[in-house]
């Protein structure tokens, strides 16, 4: 289960993220909406240890994170789909596999499950099949998958998806939606950021709108897929207030 | 057949001296693709390597295996020691790692002629391979063939690790995307100190086994440096094929280019690079050609009279840029006492005193064109040292040819420098950041082997003297003394530096800084960023080319090492010193290199380069934003500081502020 508490961060002495509180537990879908500019990626960031925050901290199943290298916060269990994908663009698929391949060691925290290679190209079978292009080489859905099937090798306990969705085709963002309820229902806690309500309604347990970086409407999945006026009007409103 | 029969020695020889390069510019490009340091001490790695190997050389297998193992263990540590030395730069981008890099070279280089001695050391190969063996019906040195064989097994590990292995992926991916591979759970910095060491061993490894081809002597670490500087930059940093073939180029180009026409090998090299640069844009970014149409002819026009005409006080320079009355004359402040302390110089000084700060203007106006390109244009360079020579030398062949007259000399020697930067520039202003640091020195070194060679101009490596002394004016009289030599110089300096000032202050001053600063957002408003940088690297260019012509009234003869790697490294120093945008800051930075360098060389004799390095050092940890950061921050100008200029390198692609990521 992932804690924020209180988290500040910004870039040059100017905040983004003003003292955000969330929690996701393990085995559910967290998102969070908000237009460009919310603080979206700088909080997914600031958990990923790319940046560092000004005040806060972080929590993964109790232990402290808050201020660790981001290689070290890897090695805890936090997995990153960063936005923009960020492959490696020289390495090919199977690069990507092995040296993403992080197997347990003795004295690690527990996990999950373990993923391998073989499990990991059993759920996205695409990237077997393109195991010996180079990451430039893939179309965006293929690097989307890369994406996750790094962040995967890892074995998290959570997942940060920073905008997975982006310029995808529909039929590939419901894939992807689908691929994420299955690993929420595997134990794995998911932290997804998006601009856009519909997208992520879809798959959420729970929904924060950060407005501003501020958290300005906190509901429950299930209520807004069964009324998005609440979430439309909070979104509406941080339009106006932007 | 008889042409290739004649010249197969040379022939394998080349291949022999282009795998030794391969290995060692293999080294250089690792740590500056993958850790971003262009390392600038990696020839004395090489020196490492090549001492300890002749040293424990005696003739036996046993002693060759031990120098080896010794060498490559020192070059690695090395190696390690330069990763922990750069780490606490690597916040403030690739031109202080440079600098740092150069002033261990400088401490390494004084280090090892105390350790070795002054002289080349000999190197014994094994007895055994200690004959020549029959090659075609031509008898070949048979450590020759053997040290073919061990590089192509060297470069062949070398290779199947970075692209064959998972930690040469995780390198690889370290210089693609750091932060990526950092949320693999892999710490980047690790992989940058391995990529060092590893150069490090790399460049020991070479050392010991080339040592009977480029043997240990106090000019080799420059040497090696300067060649594999050259592999890379003619291979490219994407593949280790293009090295390679690069390197095998090269190493041909120094035996068999020197059998066949041995005047014109040093040209060829330069060629083959300018030709290389120009005609492909590998390194780094768009084209700059490639910028939006032209917007208009306001600002473009406005920047070309202002750049290119440079016709001072014709037009009052626009109000954009200035401050407000009171400020302006606190900024003004520093250059008047400055101007009066150098006009009151000569009443306070002795004859040889004068005749240095003459030469301390000299070099000051080739560190404020550095300062043009590093600060205002983003280009930080250490190439300089090529426009400030074309000048120099101009005006003293003018001077051989009874042109004396002063203003004659300024004009053409400047228009001589504008138009080598002209030529040299296309190459220069595509690349950005770290990159234009290692082809500016590339372009440098290979004018400086030009000037070495080409003896009917550049007398060679006696350089020229007893040239008839510059007239200030047409009917004037020859300058003989100091002081009236030194009023010339700082004349002419006061002169180029304020319209310097004008210009830089003016809206193409503005044009430049946005260009440094928000490269893309200029190309998106249609600015031809291309042009503006090509402008001012050929007025920057031109600016040398006075400084390189006033040096030689000044000192009155001219040798190749007053335009040398030292002097171009000086510059920079200067310039970093005052703080990368300042004006002033870079002349101060100059006369304080001048002074520094002549106190110790009188002294502590023979130890210059060592405290030269120590000050290289000592700037780099202790005065990181420059004599400018003593202000406490009331800078003037665009903000000082080096991460500016670091603001296009492509190799950062991670720090954008909101976290998107542009294509």
């Amino acid at each position: 289960m992932l804690e924020l508490t209180g988290l500040t961060a910004g870039y040059h002495g100017g905040t983004v993220l003003h003292g955000l509180d969330l929690s996701v537990p393990a085995g559910t879908v967290h998102a969070v909406v908000g237009h460009n500019g919310a603080g979206k990626t700088t909080l997914v960031h600031t958990v990923a240890g790319l940046m560092r925050p000004s005040a806060g901290t972080v929590r993964l199943d109790g232990r402290d994170l808050t201020g660790l290298p981001a290689h070290r916060i890897a090695r805890a269990g936090i997995g990153l789909v960063p936005q923009g994908r960020r492959v490696f663009a020289g390495l090919t698929v199977d690069e990507h596999l092995r040296l993403s391949y992080r197997p347990p060691r003795r004295g690690d925290p527990e996990r999950p499950g373990v993923w391998t290679p073989a499990r990991v190209t059993e759920l996205l079978p695409r990237l077997g099949e393109r195991r010996g292009n180079r990451g430039a080489e893939l179309s965006g859905g293929e690097q989307q998958m890369l994406a996750l099937a790094r962040a995967l090798l890892g074995s998290p306990r959570l997942l940060l998806l920073d905008e997975p969705t982006e310029g995808l085709a529909p039929a590939l963002v419901r894939q992807v939606h689908g691929l994420v309820a299955t690993l929420a229902g595997e134990g794995i806690a998911v932290l997804l950021v998006s601009p856009s309500p519909a997208q992520a309604v879809e798959s959420a347990g729970a929904l924060t709108v950060l407005t501003s970086g501020r958290a300005t409407l906190r509901m429950d999945g299930a209520d807004a897929r069964a009324d998005g006026s609440a979430l439309h009007a909070a979104l509406e409103l941080a339009t106006t207030a932007v | 057949m008889d042409l290739l029969d004649g010249h197969l020695i040379p022939a394998v020889d080349g291949v022999a001296f282009g795998l030794l390069l391969f290995v060692v510019a293999a080294g250089l490009s690792l740590a500056f693709g993958t850790a971003g340091v262009l390392n600038l001490s990696h020839g004395t790695l090489y020196a490492i390597g090549a001492y300890t190997g002749a040293e424990l050389s005696d003739g036996t297998w046993g002693g060759l295996a031990l120098g080896l193992a010794a060498g490559t263990a020192a070059a690695c540590l090395a190696g390690a020691g330069l990763s922990a030395a750069t780490a606490p730069l690597a916040r403030r981008g690739h031109l202080a790692q440079a600098l740092l890099t150069f002033g261990l070279a400088l401490i390494g280089g004084d280090l090892l002629i105390q350790v070795f001695g002054a002289d080349e050391l000999p190197v014994r190969v094994p007895e055994a391979l200690d004959s020549s063996v029959m090659l075609l019906g031509h008898r070949y040195p048979a450590y020759r063939l053997c040290f073919i064989v061990m590089a192509v097994l060297l470069a062949a590990f070398g290779t199947w690790v970075l692209t064959r292995t998972r930690m040469g992926a995780a390198v690889r991916a370290a210089a693609d995307d750091p932060q990526m591979l950092a949320a693999t759970g892999r710490n980047p910095r690790a992989v940058h100190t391995g990529v060092l060491a590893a150069a490090g061993a790399l460049a020991g490894a070479a050392g010991v086994l080339g040592a009977p081809i480029i043997g240990p002597g106090p000019g080799t670490s420059e040497n090696v440096l300067m060649l594999s500087l050259v592999v890379v930059v003619l291979g490219g940093l994407r593949s280790l094929w293009a090295t390679f073939f690069a390197a095998i180029a090269v190493g041909e180009v120094q035996t068999l280019g020197v059998a066949l026409a041995p005047d014109l090998a040093p040209y060829l090299l330069f060629a083959a690079m300018a030709a290389v640069l120009v005609l492909r844009s590998r390194f780094a970014e768009p084209t700059a050609g490639h910028g939006p149409e032209d917007p208009g002819p306001d600002p473009v026009a406005r920047l070309r009279s202002r750049l290119a005409g440079r016709v001072p006080g014709s037009r009052v320079p626009s109000r954009i840029g200035r401050l407000p009355g009171g400020a302006a004359w606190w900024r003004a402040a520093p250059l008047l006492v400055l101007l009066v302390v150098l006009i009151s110089l000569p009443a306070l000084l002795d004859a040889y005193s004068i005749s240095l700060a003459g030469s301390a203007l000299a070099l000051g106006l080739l560190a404020v064109s550095v300062t043009i390109l590093t600060g205002y244009a983003g280009l930080p360079t250490l190439g300089q040292t090529a426009p400030f020579a074309v000048g120099a030398y101009a005006t003293a062949n003018l001077a051989e040819a009874g042109w004396t007259v002063g203003p004659v000399q300024l004009a053409l020697s400047a228009l001589a420098a504008a138009v080598f930067a002209a030529v040299v520039g296309p190459a220069v202003i595509r690349a950005r950041g770290t990159t234009v640091l290692m082809i500016t020195l590339a372009v440098g070194e290979l004018t400086g082997a030009v000037v070495n060679q080409l003896k009917s101009v550049t007398g060679g490596a006696d350089g020229l003297v007893g040239f008839p002394a510059t007239r200030a004016l047409w009917g004037g009289e020859e300058m003989l003394e100091e002081s009236e030599l030194y009023t010339y110089a700082l004349v002419v300096a006061v002169v180029a530096v304020s319209v310097t000032l004008l210009v830089l202050r003016s809206p193409a001053g503005k044009l430049l800084t946005g260009t440094r600063g928000a490269e893309a957002r200029m190309r998106a408003s249609g600015h031809p960023v291309g042009r503006y940088l090509l402008v001012a690297h050929i007025c920057a260019g031109a600016l040398a080319g006075v400084g390189g012509s006033l040096m030689v009234t000044v000192q009155q003869y001219l040798a190749p090492a007053d335009v040398g790697f030292e002097i171009a490294a000086f510059a920079l120093l200067a310039v970093v010193i005052g703080g990368t945008t300042s004006v002033i800051g870079a002349l101060l930075g100059a006369g304080l290199i001048v002074a520094t360098r002549d106190w110790v060389a009188g002294s502590w004799p023979g130890h210059g380069p060592l405290l030269l390095g120590v000050l290289f050092v000592a700037t780099v940890y202790l005065l990181p934003r420059g004599l400018a950061g003593l202000r406490g921050g009331a800078g003037s100008g665009p903000p000082p500081g080096l991460p500016a200029v670091e603001d296009r390198s492509p190799s950062a692609p991670a720090q954008n502020p909101a976290g998107k990521v542009s294509p």
